[in-house]
């Protein structure tokens, strides 16, 4: 199990969270001071704007997440009231829910995933990632992009910015060339042009105010030009962003008439984000213009954040889902070591009493006959051992006792069979994050190889 | 028809069958259904090849050359519209045409079966008859899918108009589609022009007075001056959008007009 510690948008301001944030560099140094530390075993690092947080383990997981949060606060002391601490299955489902953008400030947004998967490669390339993450952190990943393949969490747009660019892309296409008027200075407005802009839209900015234009057309690698040419300017752009405290229409229905023999029919895109509004609504009864103002996007806005809420019941299910898999999944591993010590032990003594009565009472068998032997004491030895196996498991999902009660009753060893199949607990994960990223069904497939591993261990497999 | 072309018309009719069903799921989930995007063009045009190889197959086997018949003419032109379509879909961003493709392709095809293959009219130079069949099979090809690029636009442009732009699937960019349909149209009109001309010379030659007859060549006039004055408008008063989609479906639905009449008339399937 896990251990996470950190704090996020839900629990500090973004003037506590970026006294923690760290640069992709720096994390390794973080990594290896948590390493250093005798109570932690495993440990990444998830740093964005959002959040810092440390996914870790180790022997004794409280231990461990009060030594993540001496580092974390002795990094930065004013944060220590604002971590958070979760373990064991809270803390594995708070990882499966982050990764898949259940926990983020923007629900169902994409980089989440990629930040994730990021912070993972760092912690395995800063060599602090062991079994327990490997077999859990690709597993946050699968959830993850389950949830973005099985539900519609990440359709729709939730920005006015981002709602006028896929708006203007349903329009028009490609925005590479197109041309952007961007009339007034409101702060949203501007957003919009930066965004048009980058999609390679070329950018004039208008506005009664020369010395502003010039700063925004500055600021944003656009063209300024004077207010008297916004009529000539409307003839020929395909976008209009208006956002002036004009009391009055600055964009009129005669203005767009007049306009509309030049423009020869090519498509307007009219946005509207002043209050009072900008652009008389009657033209939006133009063929070929389409006209949208602050309500009309608020509406899309909402819309597409009320689809992605109803999209976050559904993969809050996944997520539990994934949850309980790996429970069953850490169960099989805490359990496997001790399996494996107990048939090892009752194997060496069948065996070795069968070889002292091949040696003795038994000498005048053939050696069809010793085969069958050796193979009807294993027989027996299954047959035995099966139903324990199962009564075990079903103890140690109850209580940890379990385990613990089957070395002291049959004085087995699992530490020594856990660090032989260390490294082999490993390399599945290595294979899944090798994996095509988009390929979900692979990561499946491992996740069941895995868990097919764990049954055979136990003997509950196919008898 | 031979067991070669009955299978390829029957796995033909099943791949778009498929196809048709994939592009409409596509356009039906919210936010698409990317493995049916994937693989609907390719479904599609493996139906276009199995339809290709019945229409082949099927006219061999009665041996008969298929742009003599309406049988098969009117099998080809859909074949056509397909295969236009698929050549375009990526470069033309109309993917989701495939929508109208597909169960157009799929009604041409199975629709055939119901006209009858009657032979060609003897008084009719072959040359002149393969050179007027072909002509309007392509501008039937062309002109259908504008049609269908057509009522695309006028059902974006609807959605963006009342801001109904959540709750369905993506549908082409407007300008997308009005410059396919502007395409479409300029590749279709010459052919048009050809067809009518040679099927001008050969009325003529066939001294054909008959009521029906008379109807269907005023039927394709009119066609052809209604292409012909939505490109005008077009190239000359900067018509654009919803006015030039509405020229367009009236000029294919003229077009289907003639090809019902060729279809209902005394004759059947004979050209």
């Amino acid at each position: 199990m896990i251990v996470v510690v950190g704090l996020s948008h839900r629990s500090a301001s973004i003037a506590v969270r970026e006294r923690l944030a760290l640069p992709r560099e720096e994390i390794p140094d973080v990594l290896a001071e948590l390493a250093a530390h005798e109570a932690v075993s495993e440990a990444l690092m998830v740093s964005t704007c959002n959040r810092v947080e440390v996914v870790a383990t180790g022997a004794d997981l409280h231990a461990a997440a009060e030594a993540v949060r001496s580092v974390l606060t002795a990094r930065a002391p004013p944060v220590a009231r604002h971590l958070y601490v979760h373990e064991g299955a809270d803390a594995v489902r708070h990882l499966f829910r982050v990764a898949s953008s259940l926990d983020s400030l923007v629900l169902g947004e994409p980089q989440i995933l990629g930040q994730v998967k990021e912070a993972f490669e760092v912690a395995r390339a800063a060599g602090s990632v062991g079994a327990v993450l490997n077999g859990t952190v690709p597993r946050a990943i699968r959830t993850a992009k389950r949830v973005r393949t099985q539900t519609a969490i990440g359709s729709g747009q939730v920005s006015v910015p981002s709602v006028a660019v896929d708006l203007a892309t349903q329009i028009f296409a490609d925005l590479k060339g197109r041309r952007v008027a961007l009339v007034g200075s409101g702060e949203m407005a501007e957003a919009v042009a930066r965004l048009l802009a980058q999609a390679g839209a070329k950018l004039s900015v208008i506005g009664r105010n020369a010395d502003r234009v010039a700063e925004i057309a500055g600021a944003l690698g656009g063209e300024a030009r004077g207010w008297h040419e916004l009529r000539a300017c409307v003839a020929e752009v395909d976008v209009v962003v208006t956002s002036t405290s004009a009391p009055a229409h600055v964009v009129d229905f005669d203005m767009l008439n007049a306009v509309k023999r030049s423009r020869r029919g090519r498509s307007l895109f009219l946005i509207d984000l002043a209050v009072p509004r900008d652009v008389d609504p009657r033209v939006d009864s133009i063929d070929g213009v389409f006209l949208y103002n602050v309500d009309d996007f608020s509406k899309v806005v909402a819309e597409s954040a009320a689809g992605r809420r109803r999209e976050a019941e559904q993969a809050e299910q996944i997520v539990a889902r994934e949850v309980l898999g790996y429970d069953r999944w850490a169960e099989v591993t805490q359990l496997k070591p001790a399996i494996v010590a107990l048939r090892e032990r009752f194997q060496s003594v069948v065996h070795g009493e069968v070889e002292k009565s091949l040696k003795t009472k038994l000498k005048h068998l053939g050696d069809s006959d010793r085969v069958a032997l050796g193979k009807m004491a294993d027989a027996i030895l299954n047959k035995l051992l099966h139903t324990p196996t199962q009564r075990l498991r079903e103890l140690a999902s109850e209580s940890e006792d379990a385990v613990q009660l089957l070395v002291e009753l049959f004085e087995i060893d699992p530490g020594a069979e856990a660090n032989r199949s260390g490294e082999h607990a490993a390399s599945p994960a290595d294979q899944a994050s090798e994996e095509d990223e988009d390929s979900a069904e692979g990561d499946e497939d491992f996740a069941d190889s895995n868990d097919e591993e764990g049954e055979r261990a136990l003997g509950t497999g196919s008898r | 028809m031979s067991a070669i072309a009955t299978i390829a018309f029957t796995l033909g009719v099943v791949a778009y069958s498929a196809s048709s069903t994939l592009f409409f799921v596509d356009l039906a989930r919210r936010e698409g259904a990317p493995q049916a995007a994937k693989w609907a063009p390719w479904v599609l045009a493996a139906g276009a090849g199995l339809h290709a190889a019945h229409v082949i197959t099927a006219s061999a086997t009665l041996n008969r050359w298929p742009f003599d018949s309406l049988h098969f003419a009117l099998s080809l032109s859909a074949l056509i519209a397909v295969s236009v379509y698929l050549a375009l879909r990526q470069r033309a961003r109309i993917h989701a045409i495939g929508a109208f493709v597909s169960p157009l392709a799929l009604t041409f095809l199975v629709g055939a079966q119901f006209v009858s293959v009657s032979a060609p009219p003897t008084t009719i130079p072959s040359t002149l008859l393969t050179l007027h069949v072909a002509a309007n099979l392509l501008g039937i090809g062309f002109f259908m899918l504008a049609g269908g690029v057509s009522v695309f636009y006028l059902v974006q442009e609807r959605r963006l108009k009342q801001k109904r732009v959540i709750g369905t699937g993506k549908l082409p960019p407007l300008d997308s589609l009005d410059t396919t349909e502007h395409r479409l149209l300029l590749a279709g009109f010459p052919l048009l022009t050809l067809g009518i001309a040679t099927g001008a010379i050969w009325a003529r030659q066939l001294e054909a007075g008959g009521g029906v007859e008379v109807a269907r060549a005023l039927l394709a006039y009119a066609t052809w001056l209604l292409v012909a004055a939505v490109l005008t408008l077009r190239a000359v008063a900067g018509w654009r959008g919803r006015r030039a989609a509405y020229g367009t479906i009236a000029g294919v639905v003229c077009v289907m007009l003639v090809i019902l009449v060729y279809v209902v008339r005394p004759h059947g399937g004979a050209l």
